[in-house]
């Protein structure tokens, strides 16, 4: 959803490009909800937040795979609007399951 | 010092017989009870393509331990589980401290979720009442 929206605008290979789409995505999100509620304002976009995974683990390909492009890179997080620690925990799974070849260190 | 758990993951060689494997794995849970340790779990994946070649395989046979013990433990299973035949890459992790961390975390959310259902239910129904 927000990392495809953000693939397209910023495809760009390295770093340079703002996170300005993300950033505007996650910020209307956050509008709509504080009109609707002040209280249930606080709208997620990093999916293990959304989806309550405390422990990001390395042996769950599949779920670690969304994250990880064919080309086998890690993506920076505005890719993906993982939340900082999140992203520090998918970091480190990412590199443990290319350790053990659940992924691979280069795609295709 | 208490004890500490580990994941201990690895790829068998795939030409190896199911029997095999479970020698393997055989051998390195009786490396961990020789040094005091404890195999909580063991849990056979099956063969399974690998992501990339490692000593020209292509598929590998995944064998994964949970253990209880130390770090001195842990390294010598390391030291073994390198010169092992059959054996053609392994992972060692340390889960205890993350998986306490996950479940601190998880406790947490559910008693906030509580207090905020509790809190954010009455002024709901106020509103509802005023409006009509």
């Amino acid at each position: 959803m927000g990392g495809d929206r953000g693939g397209g605008g910023f495809g760009r290979p390295g770093g340079g490009g703002r996170g300005a789409g993300g950033a505007g995505g996650r910020g209307g999100a956050d509008k709509k909800d504080a009109g609707k509620r002040y209280f249930f304002r606080r709208r997620k976009v990093c999916k293990f937040c959304a989806d309550k995974i405390d422990y990001v683990d390395y042996k769950d390909v599949k779920l670690i795979s969304q994250f990880v492009p064919e080309r086998g890179k890690i993506l920076p997080r505005r890719m993906f609007g993982t939340c900082a620690e999140h992203q520090r925990k998918l970091t480190v799974a990412i590199k443990r399951a290319r350790h053990i070849a659940l992924l691979p260190y280069m795609g295709e | 010092m208490s004890d500490r758990i580990y994941e201990i993951l690895f790829i068998a060689d795939p030409n190896l017989g199911e029997p095999e494997v479970d020698a393997l794995a055989a051998q390195v849970q009786g490396l961990v009870e020789k040094d005091g340790g404890k195999v909580q779990k063991l849990e056979k994946w099956g063969k399974k393509r690998l992501a990339y070649d490692v000593h020209r395989h292509r598929d590998g046979y995944y064998v994964l331990l949970a253990v209880e013990g130390t770090g001195a433990l842990v390294k010598e299973v390391e030291r073994r589980l390198k010169v092992m035949d059959g054996i053609i890459r392994f992972l060692t992790v340390r889960v205890d401290e993350e998986l306490r961390k996950a479940e601190r975390r998880k406790a947490r959310r559910s008693l906030d979720e509580e207090k905020r259902r509790g809190r954010g239910s009455a002024p709901a129904r106020d509103t509802e009442g005023v409006q009509p």
